[in-house]
């Protein structure tokens, strides 16, 4: 489910639909620890997705249970052929726009995601600390610039790996209007990295 | 490949290397207990009633007998009615 990189950070790859299916079978037999396998290696990533939404740690981890208490009502009325992932992502996903709507969500506190770091990261070097560091930095505050829609797509896509015909499940449009709004979505997170100097980049300036 | 095109595949790789996060172990794991809970409930919320040699009771074995005594019931009915007629 998880692959380590040698940089320390982890990229998510999709479950193989072949392996879901006795999960499937599991969870509509109410089989706990089919359950756990599913939560252990699904949580992180919706908890993810939610966090970076919602750029609130209190209401990612609220929404995170209600997506888990979702799955196990559903349990047993769950479709052989369910593709978990899909079906995880689009109920965060609407409980996330369920959330927003019902609350005035304030999107331009960007600031509040430093705060996106809770654990420190195992990075091999103080070097690789700093490169990755900024990098990932900046491209979390691009992140948080976009719009709602531009960002979901992006970390459906880009991060959960879904596919695009997945992700536009998810998102309840057509696979050509999730390619059409992937595509905008991309340029302007383009822009924003365009935006967003390096921190190398001063201190290169400065330096010389 | 274009140069927005490259800065494009640039930033989707970057955010496929962003790092993932996680709730604490402790809210994991009561979270981990609720669903266990809830599972389990469902799952009695779901279980069939009764079973009869792995035949669902209440689907098969209970319409059955209880048509076959209806059934009975009528014939009786007939078979009296019939008598006392003197068929």
């Amino acid at each position: 489910m998880t692959q380590s990189r040698p940089g320390g950070s982890r990229v998510m790859t999709p479950m193989d639909p072949d392996d879901e299916r006795p999960l499937v079978a599991g969870l509509r037999a109410g089989d706990a620890a089919a359950f756990d396998e599913v939560y252990d290696a699904y949580r992180p990533r919706v908890f993810a997705f939610l966090l970076r939404m919602s750029r609130s740690r209190t209401v990612a981890e609220d929404l995170l249970d209600e997506t888990w208490l979702r799955l196990v009502q559903h349990a047993h009325g769950l479709r052989p052929d369910t593709r978990l992932g899909p079906w995880l992502f689009t109920v965060a996903r609407n409980l996330y726009w369920s959330h927003r709507r019902s609350s005035l969500v304030e999107e331009a506190s960007v600031p509040a995601l430093l705060g996106l770091w809770p654990f420190p990261a195992p990075w091999p070097s103080p070097f690789d600390l700093a490169a990755a560091g900024e990098l990932q930095r900046r491209v979390e505050r691009a992140l948080a610039a976009l719009s709602p829609q531009h960002r979901e797509v992006l970390l459906l896509v880009g991060h959960e790996g879904l596919t695009p015909t997945d992700a536009a499940a998810v998102c309840g449009i057509t696979a050509d209007a999730l390619r059409q709004r992937l595509s905008r979505a991309r340029a302007a997170l383009a822009e924003q990295l365009a935006a967003t100097p390096a921190v190398a980049t001063f201190t290169k300036r400065y330096a010389t | 490949m274009t140069s927005d095109n490259r800065q494009n595949d640039e930033s989707l790789a970057a955010i496929a290397a962003l790092r993932s996060h996680d709730v604490s172990p402790r809210r994991a794991a009561r979270l981990r207990a609720r669903c266990h809970a809830a599972l389990e409930t469902q799952s009695r919320r779901h279980a069939p009633a009764g079973r009869a040699g792995g035949v669902p009771f209440r689907r098969i074995i209970g319409p059955a007998v209880g048509g076959a005594w209806c059934l009975a019931y009528l014939l009786e009915v007939i078979r009296r009615a019939a008598a006392i007629y003197g068929f």
